[in-house]
């Protein structure tokens, strides 16, 4: 999956965890307090994210994602190393 | 102070929202189909009452439906339903709404998919836990309508949705709520649940050729009851405060009754049925002489439906022939939880219309089954008071006594 799958994807989760979020005003920098992902909808997205893609998150490096492009950019190394 | 049914709500394999449910019913129609939701060709019983087409898209955003069991999406929407009946239940303070529900199984499509994954090694989602408990449904009921008061989930097999409305009613007569949400709900025609229901010999398994046959209470050689799921609501608030705010009344909510049988964890027992009537009448005001209509639970079990006649015999007596008598089950399976809801909302048509609903697929009646079950026509008999049984596992007996306002 290229980088724009992978955005619309997560942009996808985010939609479904918040009630009506405006999709056009999500991008890599949007920080998920701000978005209204409260712990759960973030421990959530985790979830979407490995069990769409594969992949499997290093729970201390998780703990420190604040923003959208904090999953893409681990989805992006890992998904590359998980194909490499 | 009498207790009144101001709202309902019902989802249903015959019908969502109480105007086609009823409808159905009266016109003696079988929601009972092949299995559609998985595939049941390794089933012993591969037939089910479904709602067919119920897309919880249609009424819930994306967030309630990612952290939603069916169980509790198929509560909602009969609250929704229901609420929107009742029309002006805001007139209360948030803190003085409860709501009292029913589910023998909880969020069973939640637990078993979760087993899917966990047993082949793949994560299972967050939300497993809060999507399997039983009071989820509850639960998402008062944040979807800020309603703060009691939550109360009961979880007694079948009898569950009976004896969620029996407390909404002790919760208003001793001065807990000013209104209730009360009702069950159940959504487990699954692989797994029903299997678990099929190694006990429970389900019906000789009619997966035929399956508007496969249900038929007091019929003979009926070989078990049919799996089915849905959701029934009432909404019940106090007689003045009703009037009060003008609200249109169905019936009253007048007696309930409650037993254990403490014999058998699975087999009923006559007595403990026999109370549980009595209790309910007894608890309205009223003597067996009074009941004009009877709701069996007679789900189409063969020792069941027997069991059930010989109580209301040892009741009613000499009258047991004379009460018209009707098995809701024969035309949409067993709901489990969801069952007595549902059976209460038939009983409250009842009432309110003058009309009993038939109980279908009964061309010849089992011998040991010898009262007047209303076969496969509706009949015009105007009752004024009705009960509504419900009998689980675990030697569970309710019984709900309704009556017209007069």
């Amino acid at each position: 999956m290229d980088t724009a799958d992978i955005e619309a994807k997560v942009i996808q989760f985010i939609a479904a965890k918040v009630e009506n979020l405006d999709v056009s005003t999500i991008n890599r920098s949007s920080k998920f307090e701000d978005l209204g992902l409260d712990s759960m909808d973030t421990i959530q997205l985790l979830f979407d994210a490995e069990d769409t893609f594969g992949i499997n998150f290093d729970s201390e490096e998780a703990k420190g994602f604040s923003r959208v492009g904090d999953i893409i950019a681990y989805i992006e190394q890992h998904q590359a190393s998980a194909q490499s | 102070m009498r207790i009144v049914v101001t709202g309902m709500g019902v989802v249903s394999p015959i019908g969502t929202g109480t105007e086609q449910f009823w409808a159905a019913a009266t016109n003696g129609v079988s929601g009972i189909r092949k299995i559609t939701s998985f595939d049941a060709s390794g089933q012993r019983s591969q037939v089910a009452g479904e709602v067919a087409g119920f897309d919880p898209a249609t009424f819930l955003s994306a967030k309630y439906i990612e952290q939603t069991d069916r169980f509790t999406q198929l509560a909602m929407l009969a609250t929704k339903l229901a609420l929107e009946d009742a029309d002006g239940l805001d007139t209360y303070a948030p803190e003085r709404l409860a709501v009292s529900m029913g589910s023998g199984m909880g969020g069973f499509a939640t637990f078993e998919s979760a087993a899917l994954r966990k047993f082949g090694n793949r994560p299972i989602p967050p939300f497993t836990v809060p999507r399997t408990m039983a009071n989820s449904a509850a639960a998402w009921i008062a944040i979807k309508h800020r309603i703060k008061g009691v939550n109360l989930t009961c979880s007694t097999a079948c009898s569950s949705g009976a004896n969620a409305i029996g407390i909404g009613l002790d919760l208003l007569r001793t001065g807990r709520a000013d209104a209730v949400i009360a009702g069950g709900a159940e959504g487990c025609v699954l692989p797994l649940t029903m299997t678990g229901f099929e190694v006990l010999h429970a389900l019906a398994t000789g009619s997966n050729a035929d399956p508007a046959r496969a249900s038929r209470p007091f019929a003979k050689g009926r070989d078990g009851f049919v799996m089915s799921e849905g959701a029934g609501i009432l909404i019940l608030e106090k007689e003045e405060q009703a009037r009060l705010r003008g609200a249109k009344i169905y019936a009253c909510l007048a007696g309930y009754g409650q037993t254990c049988d403490a014999t058998h964890i699975v087999m009923p027992d006559m007595s403990g049925q026999v109370t549980a009537m009595k209790g309910a009448i007894q608890d309205g005001g009223l003597g067996p002489e009074s009941i004009d209509y009877i709701n069996a639970h007679a789900t189409s079990t063969p020792l069941g439906d027997i069991v059930e006649t010989r109580a209301i015999k040892t009741l009613f007596g000499d009258r047991a022939r004379d009460i018209p008598i009707s098995a809701t089950k024969s035309m949409i399976g067993h709901s489990i939880g969801a069952s007595a809801a549902i059976g209460s909302i038939a009983t409250i048509m009842a009432l309110h219309t003058g009309t009993i609903h038939p109980t279908i697929n009964l061309d010849e009646a089992d011998p040991e089954c010898d009262l007047d079950y209303t076969p496969n026509g509706a009949r015009e008999k105007n009752p004024r008071t009705g009960l509504c049984n419900a009998f689980g596992f675990g030697g569970n007996n309710a019984s709900i006594l309704f009556t017209t306002l007069e």
